[in-house]
C-alpha cells in the first residue's frame, strides 16, 4: 500500500484523491474509468466478432436457417383508453357518464391491470427481439472461440515438441561441455613436459600427447576437487618408463630442502624416489625451468613450497599459503 | 413568533430522513418561538396507513396535531403513474394524479392549514415532493417556507413543482447541490434561500468500549449506518468490501447498523447488528475507524455529519453529487467510484493510517462551523427576520385551466432533471 504525503496538519481531500488515482493509474497502466474499460472491452469484442474473420460457412449456414419471430400484437392501454373513440362527442359523453358507470363497476383496476399487461408485453417483446439480434453475435463468438481454441491447441502441441527438443539438446551440450572441460585440464598439464631440458625425451613424448584416453571422458568435472586432477592426468598421460627419464632430468635439489644429515648418508635409490615423489606433486603448468629457477636461488625448499601451493591453488582445502605467486595461482584465484 | 412545522410523519419512532430533520428543527426552534407540528396519522412511508390517532399530543415538549390520511398508497397505481410522468410525455393532470397517488393524501390537514393561516407567522413545509407540502404551500403562499429535501431523482423535474418553488417565501436548502438542482429545474433564483442543513443530537460523551463489549467487537472496523437497502447502494458496498477483504486480510471489518431490507452476504468480516438505540449508534460510531456511505441519492447525509461531529472520517460514494460536494467542502473524508479507489481509501482512512485522524479532525471543525445547532438556529431565525422585514409577497402564478391541465404536452420529468448540470459544488 502507498504512503501518502501529508505535509502539514491540514489535508486537502482533492489532493489525496489525485494521489490515489495516480497510484491506481500506476498499478494498471492507464487510468480508465469503469465505463471506459467497458467501452474498450466492447470495442475489442466487436472487432473479434467481425464476420469477415470467420473462416467457415457455419455462420452463413446459421443465417440461412435463422428465422425471425413475428412481432406479437401490441396495444397501449391508458386510463382513458376505454373511453376513446374517433367521435369526439361520443368520447365526451362517455367521460361524462363515467360516474354513472362507476356506480355499477370500478373500471380502474381493469385499466391498471391492462396497462401493466401492455407494458409487460412490450418489455418482453423487446427483450426477445434483443435476444434474437444477439444470437448471430453469440454464434459467431462461439465459432471464433472454437477456432481460436483449436489453433491454440495445435500451437501448444508444437511448443511442447520444441521444448522437448531444446531440452534434449541442452542435455547433450552439457555432457559435451563436461568432456571438453576434462580435455582442457589435460592440456594445461602438458607444457611442463614439452619444456623439459632434454629434447630427446620431448620427441618421445610427442606422439602420445594429443591422445585422449577413454577414461578421460569420465574424469571429474571442473567443479570436482581438482587436487586429484594433476595426478589423474599424469597417470593417464605418462607412460611408466617416463618416470625414470624424468627423474634423470630433474636436477638435484639444493641444500636446505632436507636435513643436512640425511643428504650425504642417503643412498642414490632413496633420493631418486624422493625426487620422483616431488615430481608427482608438482603442479600442472609449472615446468622444470621454474623448479630449476627455484633451485638456482639456492632454496630447494621453494620447490616443495610451490608444489604445496599449487595443490592449494587448484582448489584443494589444504590451504598451505600462496608464497609462490605464480601465474597459475592467480588464474585459479580468478575462477 | 409562532411557527407551524408541516411534515408527512412525525414521532420519536422515526429516526431518519426528513421526518427526523423536522423533529430536530422543531425542538430547536421551540427555544426561540412557539412551535406546533401539523402532520398525518401515518407511520409507514410506503403505505401511509393511519397508525397514530388523530388529534393533539405532545412529543418531546412539542405540540403535535395529527390528521388522518384518506387512503393508503396503492403501490401499483403509484408505480404506473410514476412511469408515465417520469418517462413519457404527459399532462399536468397526470402529475396531479401522481401526487395524489403518492400521498399521504390528507385534505383535512390542508383545510386546517387554511383555517389557521392567520395564527402562525410562518409555515415550514418539509419534503416538497409530498401531497402536504404542495397543497399546503399553495394554501398559504405568503407564509410558506419550504425545506425541500430534494434529491436528484426525476420527481423534482415535475412541472407542478415549479410554481411552488417559485411561489413560497423562502427555501431552506440542505446542500449547495440541492440548491443548484432546484434552481436548474424551476428557475427560482429570485426566491430567498439559504443552505442550512441540519444539526444532530450529538451526545456529550460516547463510550466506544461499551459498544465493543456489548457486541463483542474486537477488530478495527468501518461502519455503515442506515437502512440496508439496494437504494442505499449496499449491494455495491458488499461487493467492494468482500473484494477488499480478500486483498487485505489485516484490513478493517465492516459493521452494519440498521434494518436489513436486502440479504446480507455471509462473510466473516461483515457483521450486521441490526437496529440499535441512539446511544449504541453513537458508541459504535465512536468505536469505528470510519463511516461508509455508499448511497448514490442523498440530499444531506445526517449520519455523515454525526460522524464528523465525533471526529470520524467518512468514505462516500463519489457518484452522489451531494455527498461528494459535502466531503470535499469539509475535507473530512474521501470518495470512491471504483473498487480500487475504495480499497485505497479504506487504507488511508484507517485509524492507524496516514490521514484518517486528520480528516476526522477537519470534519469535526467543518461540523462545528456549519452544522452546530447554534449556527443552524441562527440561519432559521435570520431568515424569519428577513422575511418579516420584507413583507412583499409575490403574486401567485396563474394556474392553468381545466383544458390546459389535460393537454399531454409536458416532457418527461427525467429529461428535465438530466438537463441540469450535475457534479459537486465546490466553494
Amino acid at each position: 500500500m502507498s504512503d501518502f504525503q501529508v505535509k502539514s496538519d491540514a489535508v486537502d481531500v482533492d489532493a489525496i484523491m489525485r494521489q490515489i488515482r495516480a497510484r491506481i493509474r500506476e498499478k494498471r497502466g492507464t487510468d480508465y474509468t469503469e465505463a471506459e474499460v467497458q467501452e474498450l472491452a466492447k470495442v475489442k469484442l466487436e472487432q473479434f466478432l467481425d464476420p469477415k474473420g470467420v473462416r467457415s460457412d457455419l455462420v452463413a449456414q446459421f443465417r440461412r436457417t435463422r428465422t425471425i419471430s413475428p412481432a406479437p400484437p401490441k396495444y397501449d392501454f391508458e386510463d382513458d383508453t376505454i373511453y376513446e373513440t374517433h367521435r369526439g362527442l361520443l368520447r365526451t359523453i362517455r367521460r361524462l357518464l363515467n360516474p354513472i358507470l362507476k356506480l355499477f363497476l370500478n373500471p380502474n383496476p381493469i385499466a391498471a391491470a391492462l396497462h401493466v399487461q401492455a407494458r409487460v408485453n412490450e418489455e418482453f417483446h423487446q427483450r426477445f427481439r434483443q435476444r434474437e439480434d444477439m444470437d448471430p453475435l453469440y454464434y459467431e463468438l462461439v465459432h471464433n472461440l472454437a477456432l481460436e481454441v483449436t489453433r491454440l491447441g495445435i500451437e501448444v502441441h508444437n511448443m511442447k515438441m520444441r521444448v522437448e527438443s531444446v531440452s534434449s539438446r541442452i542435455d547433450f551440450d552439457e555432457r559435451r561441455s563436461r568432456a571438453l572441460e576434462t580435455v582442457v585440464q589435460y592440456k594445461q598439464a602438458r607444457p611442463p613436459q614439452q619444456q623439459r631440458p632434454q629434447p630427446q625425451r620431448q620427441q618421445d613424448q610427442r606422439p602420445q600427447e594429443p591422445r585422449p584416453q577413454p577414461q578421460a571422458m569420465n574424469a571429474p568435472t571442473a567443479t570436482a576437487p581438482v587436487a586429484s586432477a594433476p595426478v589423474a592426468a599424469m597417470s593417464l598421460t605418462s607412460p611408466a618408463g617416463d618416470s625414470t627419464g624424468d627423474a634423470a632430468a630433474v636436477p638435484m635439489p639444493a641444500s636446505g630442502s632436507a636435513p643436512a644429515g640425511d643428504r650425504g648418508d642417503r643412498p642414490d635409490g632413496e633420493g631418486e624416489r624422493r625426487r620422483r615423489r616431488r615430481r608427482r606433486r608438482r603442479r600442472p603448468g609449472q615446468n622444470m625451468g621454474d623448479q630449476q629457477a627455484g633451485a638456482g636461488g639456492g632454496a630447494d625448499g621453494n620447490g616443495d613450497d610451490a608444489g604445496d601451493d599449487s595443490s592449494a591453488d587448484m582448489g584443494s582445502d589444504s590451504g598451505t599459503g600462496s608464497d609462490s605467486g605464480t601465474g597459475p595461482d592467480s588464474g585459479n584465484d580468478a575462477q | 413568533m409562532k411557527i407551524a412545522i408541516v411534515v408527512q410523519r412525525y414521532g420519536t419512532e422515526i429516526n431518519g430522513g426528513a421526518e427526523l430533520h423536522a423533529r430536530y428543527v422543531a425542538e430547536r426552534l421551540s427555544r426561540h418561538a412557539s412551535v406546533e407540528v401539523l402532520t398525518t396519522c401515518a407511520k409507514d412511508y410506503l403505505t401511509w396507513k393511519n397508525e397514530w390517532p388523530s388529534g393533539e399530543e405532545t412529543v418531546n415538549g412539542i405540540r403535535v396535531r395529527r390528521f388522518p390520511v384518506t387512503r393508503p398508497r396503492n403501490t401499483d397505481d403509484f408505480g404506473r403513474r410514476s412511469a408515465l410522468v417520469f418517462e413519457r410525455q404527459h399532462s399536468l393532470a397526470d402529475e396531479l394524479a401522481w401526487l395524489d397517488s403518492e400521498g399521504p393524501k390528507s385534505p383535512a390537514l390542508i383545510r386546517h392549514i387554511e383555517q389557521v393561516r392567520d395564527e402562525f407567522d410562518f409555515f415550514l413545509f418539509f419534503s416538497a415532493r409530498y401531497y402536504h407540502a404542495w397543497h399546503g404551500a399553495r394554501a398559504v403562499p405568503g407564509k410558506a417556507i419550504l425545506v425541500p429535501t430534494a434529491e436528484r431523482d426525476p420527481a423534482v423535474g415535475l412541472h407542478l413543482f415549479g410554481p411552488v418553488f417559485r411561489g413560497v417565501r423562502a427555501l431552506m436548502y440542505n446542500s449547495f447541490e440541492e440548491r443548484d438542482l432546484i434552481h436548474g429545474v424551476s428557475g427560482n433564483q429570485a426566491v430567498p434561500g439559504v443552505v442550512v442543513g441540519v444539526g444532530s443530537a450529538i451526545p456529550e460523551r460516547t463510550q466506544p468500549w461499551r459498544f465493543r463489549k456489548k457486541f463483542n467487537v474486537k477488530r478495527p472496523f468501518a461502519i455503515y449506518i442506515g437502512r440496508i437497502d439496494e437504494n442505499k447502494g449496499c449491494p455495491a458496498l458488499f461487493d467492494h468490501f468482500i473484494n477488499y477483504a480478500a486483498n487485505y486480510p489485516r484490513g478493517l471489518d465492516l459493521i452494519l447498523l440498521g434494518k436489513a431490507v436486502i440479504p446480507i452476504p455471509s462473510h466473516p468480516r461483515i457483521r450486521a447488528v441490526g437496529f440499535v438505540s441512539e446511544e449504541d449508534k453513537f458508541d459504535a460510531l465512536a468505536a469505528a475507524d470510519l463511516l461508509v456511505m455508499p448511497s448514490q441519492f442523498e440530499s444531506l447525509s445526517m449520519v455523515a455529519l454525526e460522524a464528523w461531529a465525533l471526529g470520524k472520517p467518512v468514505l462516500v460514494n463519489g457518484a452522489c453529487d451531494v455527498l461528494r460536494g459535502q466531503t470535499l467542502r469539509a475535507n473530512g473524508g474521501l470518495c470512491y467510484e471504483s473498487f480500487e479507489e475504495f480499497a485505497e481509501a479504506m487504507y488511508c482512512l484507517e485509524a492507524s493510517g496516514p490521514i484518517g485522524a486528520i480528516l476526522g479532525r477537519q470534519g469535526r471543525e467543518f461540523f462545528k462551523r456549519h452544522y452546530a445547532w447554534p449556527v443552524i438556529e441562527k440561519k432559521y431565525l435570520d431568515m424569519f427576520d428577513r422575511l418579516k422585514r420584507d413583507s412583499s409577497v409575490r403574486p401567485a402564478e396563474p394556474w392553468p385551466g381545466w383544458w390546459e391541465r389535460r393537454k399531454r404536452t409536458l416532457p418527461p420529468a427525467r429529461q428535465i432533471v438530466d438537463k441540469v448540470p450535475a457534479g459537486p459544488v465546490l466553494r
